[in-house]
């Protein structure tokens, strides 16, 4: 059996009254991605806080490559890189003296951390603008560089708290498929998003996060199955939503229905889709909706979740 | 140790890429030097000065002597009248002769005036000019006397001129009765006091300004990240800290080097200064790192390190001299590190003391620097688990 890169163990911490995380557990083999997909408020970033050493565990354990992060803080951290779901850079520093700087608190100098820099700067595309002060750079860029920040030491653990918030397609896709080469590597990838898509194309295994707990975990295709081959409908328009939520709440193969706020949108859970697409359809706009679009989708992980906690995992 | 050197390495550098930073450090201190040394210093041309004595010889010279001082000589009939100007604020300084400061005129001895320093802030200069020039009229006529006794007046006169460069300092003449104020500033130039308050006052609210350094950093992230790659807290603290004190001793040097070479301000012992501003600039950036930590807004922490700076400043005598405080002031005074430093550096310049004589004002220094460091440190951990 091989030694996991990552094992944490019944992790639990409140804030005040508030249990934030509840219980969780998580294996990480060297050259996994796994993914840890949950809404806003979930859990993602204090799990990942205290599985960096920089937030205490009211319970529970992390062990990073055999090291045990409450006994040898400073031997686990040398295992792991991390990329902070917010910007963490000098914005005063050009992009260079970021990377030396938080190279040099990883122990590394002279030749050995020059020659990393270049190659990080090569693997983010900054190469090119490696000398200004990095707060002139776009969004993009800067979330690169915090990117580049994390694997410049080569680390058997790399850690993302959503690496992609707020960032244009094109970088999206740059920083995903770098992370993509990484695992290729053997690197091991924690990976946090609320964006279903980014879990689904990146993660060898998710864990389904809410309310503090690992409500499931599984590959894609594992958790699909938790919802008995569901597929989800998707309705688009305007009208008396309630109502029409209560309609068609009403028809036997729909299983779980759910209003996306702020927008005209029914999310529904149905089994078999294609026989019952009409009567659906027919319900709604007898229920007074006036519909601009009907979506259907085979079942994906926004469908389990759906089906998991009756909540969509965007609202 | 090479951790430490980075991380204060970052800091000497995010301090540089603010320009404005170098005019508060740079420019400021040293126009306040000039500012106050100027309002302290030698020209008090036209300052009102009220005097009493027996009119003989002594007073006339003296009269005339601080006439030619250009300052505004009134002479009155009563000592009463002398307090009443000076009390009133119509007099800076009041002096007061008496028949026997006559007598040792003529008898070429030691004489003793009094002299009455008012309450404004002019009064202790103006007090020296008085003194000075007492002294000067003094000696030349102990001098001319002594000379008189081998011939005339004019010759004598004459002699002495040409004599002038062999004759040895002014001895001093002119005694004034107990006035602690007095003391304290003997051997304090023009520009000395104002130049040591100033730079005292102008260190600490530089290096108070790594707060909202420091809170720009949490805010952007990087301490979080700087803990998370295998750095201890007392390291990262370390480095904070050391990165300022050395802009607080490049600051502090600077100001003592520039105030020399423009105004020829003295600084004793330039190791036992340094020493004393070292210990001090730990203060501040301790004190720095307890704010940065515990304030979460910028702009609250700038507002509070300004104000804390100007205050402490203040109280601790870098804007009035301790020396004009009152008993219970001093005791509060006692409790800002600028008061013990103040002390410290006023001895180094106007005493000469050495190490072992400011060893007192170091222990106290150093015991704050230690509290206020170890609070930061302990604050600082703390501060990793509150999400900003
Ligand atoms: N330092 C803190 N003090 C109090 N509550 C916190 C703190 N950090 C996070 N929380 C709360 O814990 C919950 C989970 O937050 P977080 O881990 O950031 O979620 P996620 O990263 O999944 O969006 C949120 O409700 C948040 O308000
Ligand atoms: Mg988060």
């Amino acid at each position: 059996m091989t030694t996991p890169v990552l094992q944490v163990e019944g992790l639990r911490r409140s804030f005040g009254p508030a249990t934030v995380v509840d219980g969780v557990s998580l294996r990480i083999d060297p050259g996994e991605t796994v993914g840890l997909l949950g809404p806003n408020g979930a859990g993602k970033t204090t799990t990942i806080s205290m599985i960096a050493g920089l937030l205490r565990p009211d319970d529970g354990s992390v062990v990073i490559q055999g090291v045990d992060m409450g006994a040898e803080p400073l031997a686990a951290k040398r295992h792991l890189g991390l990329v902070p779901q917010d910007l963490a850079i000098y914005p005063e520093l050009s992009a260079r003296s970021n990377l030396s700087f938080f190279g040099r608190l990883q122990g590394m100098r002279g030749a050995d951390l020059r020659r990393r820099v270049a190659e990080v700067l090569e693997v983010v595309g900054l190469t090119d603008r490696a000398t200004g002060a990095s707060k002139t750079f776009s969004g993009g860029m800067k979330r690169r560089l915090n990117i580049a920040i994390g694997l410049l030491h080569e680390p058997r653990l790399l850690i993302l708290d959503e690496p992609t918030v707020g960032v244009d397609p094109q970088s999206r896709n740059a920083i995903l498929e770098s992370v993509e080469a990484l695992s290729g590597e053997g690197m091991a990838v924690l990976y946090t998003t609320h964006y279903m898509e980014e879990a689904e194309r990146l993660c060898d295994r998710i864990g389904i996060i809410d309310g503090g707990q690992i409500i499931a975990e599984g590959t894609r295709d594992e958790l699909v199955e938790l919802t008995g081959g569901a597929d989800t409908v998707t309705l688009v328009g305007e009208g008396p939503l309630d109502e029409v939520e209560a309609a068609v709440a009403g028809i036997p193969a729909v299983r779980e229905v759910r209003r996306v706020a702020g927008e005209g949108r029914l999310v529904m859970v149905v089994q078999g889709a294609p026989q019952a697409i009409s009567a659906i359809v027919a319900t709604a706009t007898g229920a007074g909706m006036t519909l601009r679009d009907v979506e259907t989708s085979r079942p994906d992980l926004e469908s389990v979740f759906l089906h998991l906690t009756g909540k969509a995992l965007r609202d | 140790m090479r951790v430490v050197l980075a991380i204060a390495w970052v800091e000497l550098r995010r301090f540089l890429a603010d320009r404005s930073n170098l005019f508060f450090v740079l420019i400021l201190p040293l126009a306040m030097v000039a500012v106050i040394g100027w309002q302290f210093g030698s020209d008090r041309s036209g300052s009102p000065v009220s005097v009493h004595g027996p009119g003989g010889a002594a007073t006339e010279a003296l009269v005339a002597g601080w006439e030619d001082a250009e300052l505004a000589v009134t002479v009155r009939t009563t000592p009463e009248l002398v307090q009443e100007d000076v009390s009133r604020g119509s007099a800076e300084v009041g002096v007061l002769l008496d028949a026997e400061a006559e007598t040792a005129w003529r008898d070429g001895i030691p004489m003793e005036l009094e002299i009455i320093t008012g309450s404004s802030s002019q009064a202790p200069a103006v007090t020296q000019v008085v003194r000075a020039q007492a002294e000067a009229v003094a000696t030349e006529a102990t001098q001319v006397g002594l000379l008189e006794t081998f011939g005339d007046a004019t010759e004598a006169r004459a002699a002495l001129e040409d004599a002038s460069a062999l004759v040895p300092p002014a001895q001093l003449l002119v005694q004034q009765p107990e006035d602690p104020v007095a003391v304290a500033f003997e051997g304090a130039e023009q520009f000395d006091n104002g130049a040591v308050a100033q730079l005292l006052l102008f260190v600490f609210l530089s290096t108070l300004n790594a707060a909202p350094a420091l809170i720009k950093a949490r805010r952007d992230g990087v301490v979080r990240r700087t803990m998370a790659a295998p750095v201890t807290t007392a390291q990262a603290m370390a480095g904070l800290t050391t990165g300022r004190v050395v802009i607080a001793l490049v600051q502090g040097a600077y100001i003592m080097l520039a105030s020399s070479l423009l105004f020829g301000v003295r600084w004793g012992s330039l190791g036992v200064a340094v020493a004393v501003l070292l210990v001090f600039g730990l203060i501040a950036a301790g004190a720095a790192m307890v704010i940065g930590v515990l304030v979460d807004s910028e702009g609250a922490a700038s507002g509070l390190a300004v104000g804390g700076g100007l205050v402490l400043g203040a109280v601790g005598g870098s804007m009035v001299p301790l020396e004009f405080y009152s008993d219970t002031l001093r005791q509060v005074a006692q409790l800002t590190p600028h008061a013990w430093a103040n002390d410290a550096m006023a001895q180094i310049q106007r005493q000469g003391a050495g190490i072992a004589d400011v060893l007192p004002q170091l222990g106290v220094l150093a015991a704050m620097a230690v509290g206020v460091l170890v609070l930061g440190s302990l604050l600082l951990r703390r501060s990793l688990a509150r999400a900003m």
